[in-house]
């Protein structure tokens, strides 16, 4: 409704919306057509090359989705790879590092590697296996220093060593901490007794059950307060 | 003509220690920010002008707990903080009291997990809870004001009674607040509408 359309007694309290509620939806691309929202920085042909050519074998398994390369390697050969892609191919800067639990019966544990070659602008993720009886993995500190928290908290939460890490110890749950808490078979709410409370008083020991408030305990204050019986009164 | 009559025209007033106490602690009371997550971000703000927790006397945060004794935990307490919070919490000078900002610090909130205290009454003595995720400041001098409310009836040199030659013990001093309705006195066991 236009304005001029109003009689002119009335006034206005609010403007039409023109706008669509259900957009209409784009035609579909073309098979084999470039999804129109990848990033062109995760498509790194020329780099997928240059390891095959250099380490053949070695690059196990080369994916592309949503036109992200991601790149399967050896094991063994981590370290020589990151060195490579860092020094001849300008990957200077180390994004992150994680742990994924694939929950296999063998290399059931992965772990990715986000690079970023700043002055082209491309992105690389590289991924390696390790499997549960063995959980090592070579560290990559010697290659990108910024590698050492993630690698602790991949040591952490997944209970997979990194030879050769200056530093390796846990970096969120205490040290004393026996389980690895984002591994599938480690339970939501935690095993009971894993971690100490404080003590529900100055003195006391450290409380083992989870839950002493459900429990019927409760923390004391330091000082006491004096009963008082109004009745004598 | 009683003694406080003959006094009133001097502008003398007769009164408890514990009242007077009690009116000087709770109007004073300085807070511990026991800041953990994004319900700091309100707790700031309800110490901020807009706000405005000065009303209260309450907007010296003070981050050493010698010179703290109102401790607002606010935040989701993991396993390894929550050892800290006590320790802070010994430290603190009596009398101190204690908030639970937020379902997190009330409750474990969403953070139903393995690092998560499932709630800091676990290991503090709670006096008042704050639900919301996060509280509204104002949910926050709500709380503030239970607080005071709770401080204004209590003990607070009667206490030393316990200690001492048994002397005859007397009610708690109260603050003669009046219900809105009319002349009933407001008391800890009226405190809250109980129609």
């Amino acid at each position: 409704m236009s304005d001029d359309a109003r009689p002119a007694n009335r006034t206005s309290t609010h403007e039409t919306l023109n706008f669509h509620f259900t957009p209409v939806d784009p035609p579909k691309p073309e098979e084999g057509a470039i999804n129109p929202h990848a990033k062109r920085t995760t498509h790194v042909p020329d780099v997928v090359a240059a390891l095959k050519e250099r380490f053949g074998a070695d690059v196990h398994e080369v994916t592309l989705y949503a036109n992200e390369h991601t790149v399967r390697v050896a094991r063994e050969r981590i370290v020589d790879i990151g060195r490579f892609l860092k020094e001849e191919l300008g990957f200077t800067y180390f994004v992150d590092l994680g742990g994924i639990d694939r929950f296999t019966e063998e290399d059931r544990f992965e772990i990715f590697y986000n690079l970023v070659n700043i002055d082209a602008g491309k992105r690389l993720r590289l991924k390696i296996r390790v499997d549960e009886d063995e959980p090592v993995a070579p560290s990559v500190t010697g290659v990108w220093r910024a590698a050492n928290w993630q690698e602790r908290e991949c040591w952490d939460m997944f209970g997979i060593r990194f030879e050769g890490h200056p530093d390796l110890r846990r970096m969120y749950m205490p040290e004393d901490f026996e389980y690895h808490p984002l591994r599938k078979e480690f339970p939501l709410l935690g095993i009971p007794g894993s971690l100490p409370l404080p003590p529900q008083a100055p003195d006391a020991p450290v409380s083992l059950d989870p839950f002493p408030a459900a429990h019927g305990s409760k923390p004391i204050k330091s000082y006491e307060e004096p009963e008082t019986d109004l009745s004598e009164e | 003509m009683g003694l406080e009559s003959a006094l009133e025209q001097d502008g003398f007033l007769t009164t408890r220690v514990d009242a007077v106490v009690n009116w000087a602690r709770s109007n004073s009371l300085m807070p511990m920010p026991m800041g953990l997550a994004c319900c700091a971000i309100e707790m700031m703000a309800f110490a901020a002008p807009k706000y405005d927790v000065a009303r209260f006397g309450s907007e010296a945060m003070r981050f050493s707990p010698r010179q703290a004794d109102l401790m607002i935990v606010a935040g989701w307490v993991s396993y390894k903080m929550a050892h800290a919070i006590r320790r802070i919490w010994d430290q603190m000078a009596d009398p101190k009291w204690c908030i639970a900002m937020g379902a997190c610090a009330s409750s474990g909130g969403m953070h139903r997990c393995y690092g998560v205290v499932q709630g800091c009454d676990n290991f503090l003595p709670v006096d008042v809870y704050i639900a919301g995720c996060p509280p509204r400041p104002e949910a926050v001098i709500h709380a503030l004001m239970d607080i005071q409310e709770k401080i204004r009836n209590q003990y607070s040199v009667a206490k030393d009674y316990a200690h001492g030659d048994r002397r005859p013990v007397v009610a708690p001093a109260q603050p003669r607040l009046l219900a809105p309705e009319g002349e009933r006195l407001v008391t800890p066991e009226n405190l809250y509408h109980q129609e």
